[in-house]
Formats: structure tokens, sequence, C-alpha cells
């Protein structure tokens, strides 16, 4: 393409080449020249283009020869596609024919594969929350890409089902001790002896074991069942054969979980609320006072109780001597003088002794109230919450009634030991003051008789 | 020997249903009956003694009438007043604090009966059963055993003051 532009370009120079000599300005024989130039150029000019006509001429035989040999390979090529798509035909057909022919001879197969997935779905989530995956951690794995793969499972995995369902079943029945992990309460893994009893509890050191099915290891439980169970723990441990007491969760770990969310002593008595403290500052505060109250109590009796052997001497330390000494101080006087001096002393000796009764009193009938107090303000919360949830949950409303429940314990706990010191001092006090009123006069008489004798 | 284990189970199993409040009870109760059986003795075979005693001293003296005379006799009657009342006060106490341990049982139990409720939910009944009878059970201990010590108490106050008042007459004073 380019070339032609170029020769054309050429021509144009030489039309130029020619309007310059004619200018009148030119000489007669270089005219003849031109003429002759002329010519020869016009020769090469056709020579040129018949050169180039013969080109063209050469190029559509060969063209025509190009179109041949492509409309020779079309054909060619569409009769290759028409032996194919009946190959293909012929194939599809055969393949339809083979797959009925698989169906056929399949037949209750196809069946059975199903049930073998089932099964292994099935022992899958039988493993996964078994504890005898804490020693056997990988069986799940396989069970899990059975149950779900769409192939036709192989003789050697049919086998593998057979022998890990067959495994588990035999586990179940076994005592064995293994190395394994233990995640203890505060999170540190440690690798040390398990024991475990089928698949239904696992101890390790003296303790008992919970299943963690997702991370396949035991963790110890932050709280462990009674101590007599514990030490059937450590029994079986170290026992090696024969017949041992040991402790089993026969739910598989869900009891010993339920122990561990069950409220200890301190979480029970913080159920309670401000009610509950309340009441517990309330009756530590009576039981201090009332043991106060009992070493006065005492403290004043031994004084009495020696102040009536020694009743030449009264001494001023304690309330018998302070009556007593009414009547030593003056001797003299007369019996009516004396009963009214000895009232006065009297009177004066009993409020001590009763100081104090009267609050452990209103402590014994405060403790009931403030218990139903914490029940009324559970029973409160617990319809709060009753109306903002409704009653679907029963755990959301489990944390009103439990300080319903605890508060009420709370406040007995609190008025039996109260209802008990009370009749106690009481007893001691009202004691006491009856050797005052009634008997310091006798003891006076007694003594002014044995004077006069 | 069946005949004779047979009342004993039925106090065990009767006591492991209870829950611990009626083992408490128990102990409560064995504490009551040996203070009642304890003043029984006391009433029948010391009282007589006692009150002989204190005639004797009352009738040892010769002058019955001056006020001296009316303050010893005080003295012997308050003297022995305190000594037949013993351990009446603290019988009756632990009366009165029966019902308040049935009732401190009963709210336990209602405690476990809510505690299976959150474990299991409302529809195990079988399981909340074991909280039922430890609710009931302590309540009805607590009553029976209220009601136990209830007769003999007012029977001792009866006796105390009667022979309180009889001693007092027979302390004449002219």
């Amino acid at each position: 393409m380019s070339a032609r532009i170029i020769r054309r370009f050429g021509l144009v120079a030489t039309v130029a080449a020619l309007a310059a000599a004619s200018a009148p300005a030119s000489a007669q024989g270089s005219l003849q020249d031109l003429l002759n130039q002329t010519r020869n150029v016009r020769a090469q000019e056709e020579q040129l283009n018949k050169q180039r006509e013969q080109e063209f001429l050469r190029d559509r035989n060969k063209q025509s020869q190009r179109l041949a040999d492509a409309k020779r390979a079309q054909a060619a090529e569409q009769q290759r596609s028409n032996t194919l798509s009946a190959q293909f035909d012929a194939n599809e057909k055969k393949l339809t024919e083979l797959q009925s022919q698989l169906d056929a001879k399949a037949g209750t197969l196809g069946e059975m594969f199903g049930v073998v997935r089932q099964v292994a779905g099935d022992a899958a989530s039988t493993v996964h929350n078994s504890l005898i995956s804490a020693q056997f951690p990988d069986r799940e794995e396989f069970l899990q890409n059975l149950a779900q793969s769409k192939a036709l499972p192989s003789i050697d995995e049919l086998e593998k089902l057979w022998f890990e369902i067959q495994r588990e079943m035999t586990e179940t029945g076994r005592i064995v001790t293994f190395e394994g992990t233990v995640v203890t309460p505060d999170g540190a893994e440690t690798q040390q002896p398990i024991t475990r009893i089928g698949s239904f509890t696992a101890v390790s050191d003296g303790q008992f074991l919970n299943f963690l099915p997702e991370s396949k290891v035991l963790a110890e439980l932050s709280k462990q069942p009674a101590s007599r169970y514990v030490s059937t723990a450590k029994d079986l441990e170290a026992a090696d054969s024969g017949y041992v007491n040991a402790t089993i969760d026969p739910t598989r770990g869900s009891l010993l979980a339920v122990l561990v969310q069950t409220p200890g002593l301190v979480e029970k008595a913080q159920q309670g609320g401000v009610v509950g403290y309340v009441i517990m500052a309330l009756a530590l505060m009576g039981i201090l006072m009332a043991i106060f109250r009992f070493f006065v109590l005492s403290a004043v009796g031994a004084k009495i109780s020696r102040q009536k052997k020694n009743i030449d001497t009264p001494s001023e330390d304690n309330p018998l001597g302070r009556v007593l000494s009414v009547y030593t101080k003056d001797t003299n006087v007369d019996t009516e003088t004396l009963e009214l001096r000895l009232d006065e002393a009297v009177l004066r000796e009993i409020p001590p002794l009763e100081r104090g009764l009267s609050a452990l009193k209103i402590l014994a009938a405060v403790g009931p109230l403030l218990g139903l107090l914490g029940t009324v303000t559970g029973m409160i919360i617990t319809f709060q919450q009753i109306q903002l949830f409704g009653t679907g949950d029963p755990k959301l409303m489990a944390g009103g009634i439990s300080q319903a429940l605890t508060t009420t314990v709370q406040g007995l706990v609190m008025a039996i030991p109260m209802v008990l010191l009370h009749a106690f001092l009481a007893s001691r006090s009202k004691a006491l003051i009856q050797v005052l009123e009634e008997e310091s006069a006798g003891i006076i008489a007694e003594h002014a008789e044995k004077a006069r004798a | 020997m069946d005949f004779i284990a047979e009342p004993f189970r039925n106090v065990r199993d009767f006591l492991e249903a209870g829950g611990l409040i009626v083992q408490v009870l128990l102990v409560v109760a064995l504490i009551l009956w040996a203070m009642i059986f304890e003043r029984a003795l006391y009433y029948w075979r010391v009282m007589p003694t006692l009150i002989a005693n204190t005639q004797d001293a009352w009738s040892a003296r010769t002058d019955h009438s001056s006020w001296y005379a009316k303050k010893v006799k005080e003295k012997l009657l308050a003297e022995t007043s305190r000594q037949l009342a013993g351990s009446v006060t603290l019988i009756k106490a632990v009366v009165a604090l029966c019902p308040l341990l049935g009732l401190l049982g009963t709210v336990t139990g209602m405690i476990q009966v809510f505690e299976v409720m959150a474990a299991l939910g409302t529809g195990n009944a079988r399981a909340m059963a074991a909280g039922v009878s430890a609710a009931t059970l302590p309540t009805m201990s607590g009553m029976v055993l209220a009601l136990s010590g209830l007769y003999p108490i007012s029977r001792f106050e009866h006796i105390v003051d009667r022979e309180l008042r009889r001693l007092g007459d027979h302390m004449i004073t002219h």
C-alpha cells in the first residue's frame, strides 16, 4: 500500500517538472529534450504498468487456487464432523444402556449405601459427644467424610466404619488408663495419665474430668463432687485389677456438668441480694450481742453465787452485794423502811441484767419479716421479667425466684438461733433477777435472825 | 427379723426423702424429749423430797409471823419455784422453734425444686418430686414435733403452779 502512494507522488513530481519546463524563459533546444524525455518516461510507465498487470494476473490465479484449497478443506471437515456426531450419538446411546445396566445390577446396593451414609452420620454424632474421643481424637473426621461423600464407599471404608462402631462399643465396656491432655481450671494444658470408665466418667489425679466435644480434650471440673466421691476416684486410679468402689456418672457427663452450675454456699448467700446482706448483718450483730450478754450474765451470776456464800461482807462489784449493803450499812432501821430501800435497790439492778434481751427478741421477730420482704421484692423482680420477656424462659425468672426463696431461708436461719438465744439468756437473767427480787430480802431476814439469836 | 428391721427402714427412707432439715428435726426431737423426760422424772422422783425439805425448813422455824418470817418464806418459795421450773422455758422455746424449722425445710425444698426446673425445665415432674417431698416432709415433722411438745409443757406448767400454791398454803403464817 505504501509503495503505491510513493509511486503516485512520483507522478505528481513529474507533472510539476513539466510545468516548470514550459516556462517562457526556456530555450528552443531544451524543448526537444523535454519531448524526448517525456516519451521516454511514457515508455517506461507503460512498461511498468504492463509488468504490474501481469503481476495481478499471476496473483489472480494464485487466489483461485487458494479458494479451491479452502473449499476442499471445508468439505473434509464437514465430513469429519458428521462422523464424530454419529459417533457421539452412538456413545450416548451406549452410555444410557450401560447406566441402566449398572442400575439394574446395583439394585438393592444403592439402598445399602444410603444406609451406610446414615449409619456413618449417626456414628459421627455419637463419637463427637463420646468421652472415648479424648483417647482416639481422629475418628470423627473419617466418619463425617463418609457420611457426606457422594461417591460410593470402598470396601476399605466400609470395613473401617465397621471397625469404628465396634471400637466405640468395645471401649464403652472398658476401664483403661491412657496418657492424655487435661485442661486445668486456670486454662493450662498438661499431659497426664487419665483413667476412663467406659464412656461414662474420666478421672485424673483424683479429679473428675469433663469432656469438651469441640476440642476433644478433657477439662478438670472447676467444682468437684463431694469428697466421698472424689476419694473413690483416687481408689480407682490406684487399682490395677479386681473390683473397686467407684463413682460413675450414668448420664455420660451431664450430671457432673450440672454440678458445676449448682451454686455453692457463698453463691447461694449472694443470691439473697441487698435484703440478704441486711439479714446476715443483723444476724451477725445479734449473735455477737448474745455472746457478749452470755459472758456478762455468767460473770454476774458467778459473783452473785459467791456473794450468797459470804453474806456478812457484801461487795460492791455485784448486784446482790449492792442490795445487801443497803441493810448492812444501817442494821437498825425498821422493817418497812428496809423493805422500801431494798425495793429501790433491786429496781436499780434490774435494767442492766435485762439489757439487750428485748433487742434479741426484736431481731428474732425481724428475721422472718425481712425474709418476707426479700420474698416480695424477689417476686416483683420475677414479675417484671415476665412483663418484659414473657414466661417462655424459666431461667430468666430463676434469678428473682431464687432471691425470693433465699431471703426466706436467710430470715428463718437468722430467727431460729435468735429465738433460742433469747430464751436461754432470758431464763438466765430471769433467774438472777428472781434472786434479787424475791430472795435478797429473805437472805437479809435469815441473816438478821442469826445475828439476833 | 424383718418385722424388727422394717420400721427402721421406714424411718431411714423418711429421713432421706425429707432431706437435711428432717434430720435436724430428728436431733431436735431427741433433745426436746430428753428434756421432757428429765422434767417428768424430776416431778415424779425428786419433787416430793424437795417440797418436803422446804416444808421442813419452814416448820423448823419458831417464828412464823414476823416480817422476817414472810421474807424467808418468799425466799424458800422462790428457790423452790426456780428448781421446779428448770428447763421448761427452754422446752417452750424449742417447741416454738419446730414449726420455724419445718418452714425452713419447706423453703429449701422449694429451692431444690426450682434448681431442678432450671436444669431440666418444667416437663419432668418426677425429677421435681424429690424437692417437693423435701419441701413437705419437714413441715409435717415440725408440726408433729411442736404438737407433741405442747401437752407436756402445759402439764408441767400446771404441776409447777399447783405445787407452789399448795406449798405456799402449807407454809402457815400466823
